[in-house]
């Protein structure tokens, strides 16, 4: 989506769904996993009688509510939306005249959706060729309409031309920047948004800054350190900025150089240590190699409110600590819901027993590590102190440094201010009222300045940049292929000193896009480009002229820097369809030193017959009572007794076919060579050819109970085989996400 | 399910119980009403209006999803001593699933992990934060010194609060490497 | 408490309701149920099948002839004046007849068949608490909170996740839920439940 528009973020609110005429729900399931916020869909419905779309491989708690349901095979939703697109285009119901002023690129797409003709994608999807034609119709015609999507799209070995397609489908329907559109992407964990902005990741700095010496020498000095210095903790220069090992594949670089393991590139040494903040990895695909590589480590640290349970899969003896970490209700800070709205959460209790807040463990490993001084220096330079208060001064170092996304308005008063008066803002356009009046609730990122109301809807051209308008960001320069890229004629947001696309602002072209003259103090103050402009002169002039500071673009449809230029259909690494795999094969080459290891695709997927043995789609997904790795939740006696044990949803006739009973065990089978024995539940939500099974269990492995590896007292109530012990091998090739959601297996009774 | 956890889930574990239980761990010295003995006092008029007199209402929010629910949480004497309704949050209208419902109770689960521990032959040995701090940080040093900080993954999270996972970020930076990441990516 | 007062009802809407367990996981902790004890429950009925699956969430009905109270040998339950149906704990036998009479199953009974720090019986209060002292220590052992004394509504309710699950005098209810009906495809935002007119709040 970034490399579509700028951000890669949820463009509206839960609230403005209220404002759509149609919802199409791709790879998501809401009322399961968002269920407060499908609130604001089920209003939709009864409010403006919104068509709820829903595409899943299976028939979900959300579909139960739907208006329409498909039923699609794991792994097609790129050709589900070309054959949407081709529909769209056939019969001219596409918005020209916003494709001609805001979109690059949409020729190429057209052409490949003329391919996708709806027979086609009826074999390909298993969704019959009418009800393609009724969907793409009914949501066509209703407009504004809004996409969401969420795992269920990520997941898979081509999960970024899935989130690339999606917004071309609003594109192409003139469904960018209204309200009641937008693509939604729903996130999981509580402050996903706000750790992902906050650079919690393998290959960027705090605000998607990259990795470059230019974003390190930026940040080397809003932290008051010196570049040099910085560099020097590191290996080298060079490996500053490589990309790291992401959470996807660590294991690898445990287990990298031994036979049959993948290659790894990591500065010449392997992993031999783990350090784990509040992360439950039994929640990642292939747990038999994080066991493996678990065993391997030499030193294990898992600091969690409960016990980590990696700590129980391995067999590892020695040098596994755990360090009782406070949950977040025993400290406060920002937590970033998925609409970008940020939320002050207030302590409610001091941490119990001997937990401690994450900062504080932190801070003293820093001591301990000699490097505390320099770490927390940066949280007293805003107003020269000379002791800092956890977490206020912290949330001020952020807005002080964080422009990309425009946190330069998330100071800890405003963001206090927002919750105290969570009653003052509307449910449906977020917008304050008496005290909080031309504020948005929780501010949504970009809050360009300290003055900004934040900005709700993304790209919404009919709002002036104060009132959280703006285009689509300058970020992929100013033209491709003799094409200019920026906005076309009049497609401004509203109010601003220019009506037309401009560039994004820097230092040299702010005088010349705005109309204005710097003085000369002002000259001598100004950072470079809007992005690393710590005086905010950039964002002030801004603000004033109604110009956002990053720019007023086309979205694109091609990337050109991709192995796809455009979204190509791949099948899935281990496919149902061999037929299909043939003619829609994954990548031919295998990718090279892809976060710092090598990872298989068309070499992998062509290996064999992977269907003849493995006949069965394989899907995973989530409980409502549990979350994630499912730690925290199975601790509660009530929600683990909503659901005791682990289970798999299979089809009774696919059940029949194997002799398998309801309640009886039953065995899954991996190509990995992995097993798990589960309880059977007969469920119709899933076709014959398919089975679910949810994520969140763990404390048991291919049969072995681990029950004896927990400290006394600490097992949860609920313990259970856990789905990614036979997950598949398959990662995305461009953000490496597993892909979970696109498996195959084979199935026995037990 | 195994007996033992069958055993765990009808155990009939109250509030009293548990505060009793977080007593002796010393984790906070006050009490709520509820272990409060004396019941034949006639109620207050504080009391029929709000069971937990001099308790006061903390905003908060839900920490099991990224809808972001609001929570009021009720305190009496550093306890939280009951989840209250948010009805006027503006994303949630004051609902909750199941989990955010559940919120106080993940707090003050018995099953949580109360000290430092470190496995040492396959026994899991209760230690001081000291300790800890101590033997974690000499073998962090050393393989850095030997192995380069490469030689080290952190991972962070999507439940810690902005501020820790930008924190978090840094300390990777200072260390020396690249190879962290969260659950942005699963 | 005036004799003109409704009768307090549940109404669950299966237009909205998702099973997500919200409403029972909420009574359950905030009346400290041992497990195994469900003042509310969730059903989903037939399920995985499109155009069929639907989900509601059920509790103790307080019928305006309970038949409950009508079977109990030793007339332990009693009505309040709101309509709202309680017993007294330490009345009750638990002799289980009631499970037998009521049509919804509310009637619960702790697993091991031993008096637990719930009674012999429990069931759905209606947030009301018991026939002891109000919002004392003792009720709320027993019966779990009072939240109607405190003026606030049945937890349940108010923290079910779409709004599916209302409560309060029968007339309040008929009028929001006549309110969501009506305003269907009008582009109406249709209030939340009206927690002023509940309790006149
Ligand atoms: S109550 Fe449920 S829907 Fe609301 S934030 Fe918590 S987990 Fe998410
Ligand atoms: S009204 Fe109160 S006691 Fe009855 S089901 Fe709801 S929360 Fe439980
Ligand atoms: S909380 Fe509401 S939506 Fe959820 S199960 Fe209960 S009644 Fe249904």
């Amino acid at each position: 989506m970034a490399n579509t528009w700028g951000y890669g973020a949820m463009t509206n609110s839960l609230g403005d769904i209220q404002n759509s005429k149609a919802i199409i729900i791709f790879g998501a399931n809401p009322a399961v996993n968002h269920p407060v916020g499908f609130q604001h869909f089920l209003k939709a419905k009864e409010r403006n009688n919104s068509q709820l779309i829903v595409i899943d491989p299976r028939f979900t708690k959300t579909a139960a509510k739907a208006d329409f349901y498909a039923r699609i095979r794991p792994g097609t939703d790129v050709p589900f939306m070309y054959g949407m697109l081709n529909i769209i285009f056939k019969n001219g119901w596409e918005d020209k005249k916003y494709i001609d002023d805001r979109v690059y690129g949409m020729d190429e797409i057209k052409k490949e959706a003329a391919k996708w003709t709806p027979e086609k994608v009826a074999d390909v999807t298993g969704v019959s060729a009418e009800q393609l034609m009724q969907i793409t119709k009914v949501y066509a015609k209703s407009t504004p309409g809004t996409l969401i999507w969420a795992m269920g799209l990520t997941q898979h070995s081509v999960g970024t031309s899935n989130t690339r397609l999606a917004p071309i489908l609003q594109l192409s329907l003139g469904n960018m920047g209204v309200e009641g559109g937008g693509t939604n992407i729903l996130r999981g964990h509580d402050n996903v948004q706000g750790a992902t902005d906050m650079g919690c990741l393998a290959d960027t700095l705090p605000g998607y800054y990259g990795l470059s010496s230019g974003s390190w020498k930026y940040f080397a000095k809003s932290w008051g350190v010196d570049y040099e210095w910085l560099a020097g903790r590191f290996k080298s220069k060079d490996w500053m900025s490589k990309k790291g090992f992401s959470l996807a594949r660590w294991y690898a670089g445990v287990l990298g150089g031994k036979p049959g393991e993948d290659k790894i590139h990591n500065a010449g040494t392997n992993l031999k240590a783990l350090f784990v903040m509040g992360n439950g990895i039994t929640s990642i695909a292939q747990q038999a190699k994080v066991k493996e590589a678990l065993d391997n480590l030499e030193l294990i640290v898992l600091a969690d409110p409960f016990v980590n349970e990696a700590a129980i899969l391995t067999d590892k003896k020695d040098d596994i600590f755990l360090l009782p970490a406070a949950t977040q209700f025993e400290t406060s800070g920002t937590v970033v819901a998925t609409n970008r709205t940020a939320q002050w959460r207030y302590q409610v209790v001091e941490p119990m027993y001997e937990s401690k807040p994450d900062q504080d463990i932190m801070f003293e490993f820093a001591k301990r590590l000699g490097f505390y001084k320099e770490y927390t220096k940066a949280m007293l330079m805003r107003d020269n102190k000379t002791e800092f208060k956890w977490p206020e001064d912290a949330t001020n170092e952020i807005a002080r440094i964080i422009k990309t996304i425009g946190l330069t308005g998330w100071t800890a008063d405003r963001l206090k201010k927002h919750t105290d008066n969570w009653h003052m803002f509307d449910e449906v356009s977020l917008r304050g009222s008496g005290p909080m009046k031309d504020e948005y609730y929780g501010l949504p990122w970009p809050c360009w300045t300290e003055t900004h109301g934040g900005s709700t809807v993304l790209y919404d051209i009919n709002r002036s940049v104060k009132e959280g308008g703006m285009g689509f960001r300058n970020r992929f320069g100013m033209e491709h292929n003799g094409t200019d890229l920026l906005a076309g004629k009049s497609s401004a947001p509203k109010g601003s000193s220019n009506p037309n696309g401009y560039p994004e602002i820097n230092a040299k072209n702010i005088e010349a896009v705005l109309g204005i003259t710097l003085t000369a103090d002002e000259k001598a103050k100004i950072g470079k480009n809007w992005k690393v402009d710590t005086s905010n002169i950039i964002a002030e002039k801004c603000m004033k002229a109604g110009i956002a500071p990053y720019g007023n673009a086309r979205a694109r449809a091609i990337v050109w820097t991709f192995p796809d230029q455009i979204p190509m259909h791949r099948e899935p690494l281990h496919s149902p369809r061999t037929d299909l795999v043939k003619k829609y094969p994954s990548f031919e080459k295998d990718k090279e030193n892809h976060f710092r290891v090598d990872t298989k695709y068309g070499t992998l997927q062509s290996s064999k017959d992977w269907a003849k043995e493995f006949p069965i789609n394989l899907v995973t997904a989530r409980l409502v009572n549990l979350n994630g790795a499912g730690m925290e939740n199975r601790a509660s006696k009530y929600l683990a007794a909503l659901t005791p044990e682990m289970f798999c949803d299979i089809h009774p006739d696919l059940a029949n076919n194997h002799g398998i009973r309801n309640g009886g065990m039953m065995t899954i089978h991996s190509p990995e060579g992995t097993h798990i024995t589960v309880k059977a539940k007969f469920s119709f939500s899933v076709s014959p050819d398919r089975i679910f099974i949810p994520f969140h269990f763990a404390g048991v492995f291919q049969g072995r109970d681990l029950k004896s590896h927990y400290p006394d007292g600490t097992a949860p109530y609920a313990t259970g085989e856990s789905a990614n012990t036979v997950t598949n091998y398959g990662y995305d090739i461009i953000t490496q996400i597993p892909e979970t959601k696109g498996g195959l297996c084979r199935i026995e009774k037990a | 399910m195994t007996s033992t956890t069958q055993n765990a889930l009808s155990t009939k574990i109250g509030r009293r119980s548990f505060l009793k239980m977080a007593a002796i761990a010393g984790a906070f010295g006050a009490t709520s009403s509820f272990a409060s003995e004396n019941v034949t006092r006639p109620a207050t008029a504080e009391e029929v209006k709000n069971p937990f007199p001099g308790s006061k209402e903390v905003k908060t929010i839900c920490t099991a999803c990224s809808v972001g629910c609001g929570i009021t949480a009720e305190v009496q004497n550093g306890v939280w001593v009951r989840q209250e309704v948010a009805q006027d949050h503006p994303i949630s209208l004051g609902g909750h699933c199941c989990k955010g419902a559940d919120m106080i109770d993940m707090v003050r689960s018995e099953v949580r992990l109360k000290y430092p521990m470190v496995k040492e032959a396959g026994q899991w040995k209760r230690i001081s934060w000291d300790t800890a701090y101590e033997r974690i940080s000499k073998k962090l040093n050393s393989l850095r010194e030997t192995s380069g900080p490469d030689a080290v993954q952190f991972l962070g999270s999507a439940k810690m609060s902005s501020e820790q996972a930008y924190y978090f970020r840094k300390f990777a930076a200072f260390f020396g490497t690249n190879n962290t990441d969260h659950q942005a990516r699963i | 408490m005036s004799s003109e007062m409704s009768r307090m009802k549940f109404y669950c809407d299966d237009d909205r309701c998702i099973e997500c367990d919200g409403c029972s996981v909420a009574c359950a902790e905030a009346h400290e149920l041992p497990v195994g004890i469900s003042r509310r429950k969730v059903v989903t009925l037939h399920e995985g099948i499109e155009g069929k699956e639907f989900s509601t969430s059920v509790a103790c009905m307080h019928c305006t002839d309970a038949p409950c109270e009508q079977v109990c040998p030793v007339d332990c339950f009693y009505i309040r004046e709101d309509g709202i149906v309680l017993h007294d704990k330490e009345v009750c036998i638990g002799c289980g007849y009631c499970l037998y009479a009521c049509p919804f199953g509310a009637p619960q009974f702790p697993r091991d068949g031993a008096f637990g720090t719930k009674g012999a019986m429990d069931k759905c209060t209606m947030c009301a608490g018991g026939p002891l002292e109000t919002n004392s220590v003792h009720e709320r052992e027993l019966y779990g909170q009072n939240r109607i004394a405190e003026g606030k509504v049945p937890v349940c309710a108010s923290m079910c996740s779409t709004k599916a699950l209302l409560v309060g005098d029968s007339e309040n209810i008929a009028t929001v839920y006549r309110a969501r009906v009506a305003s269907k495809g009008k582009g109406v935002q249709t209030a939340p439940f009206g927690w002023s007119k509940a309790y006149g709040q």
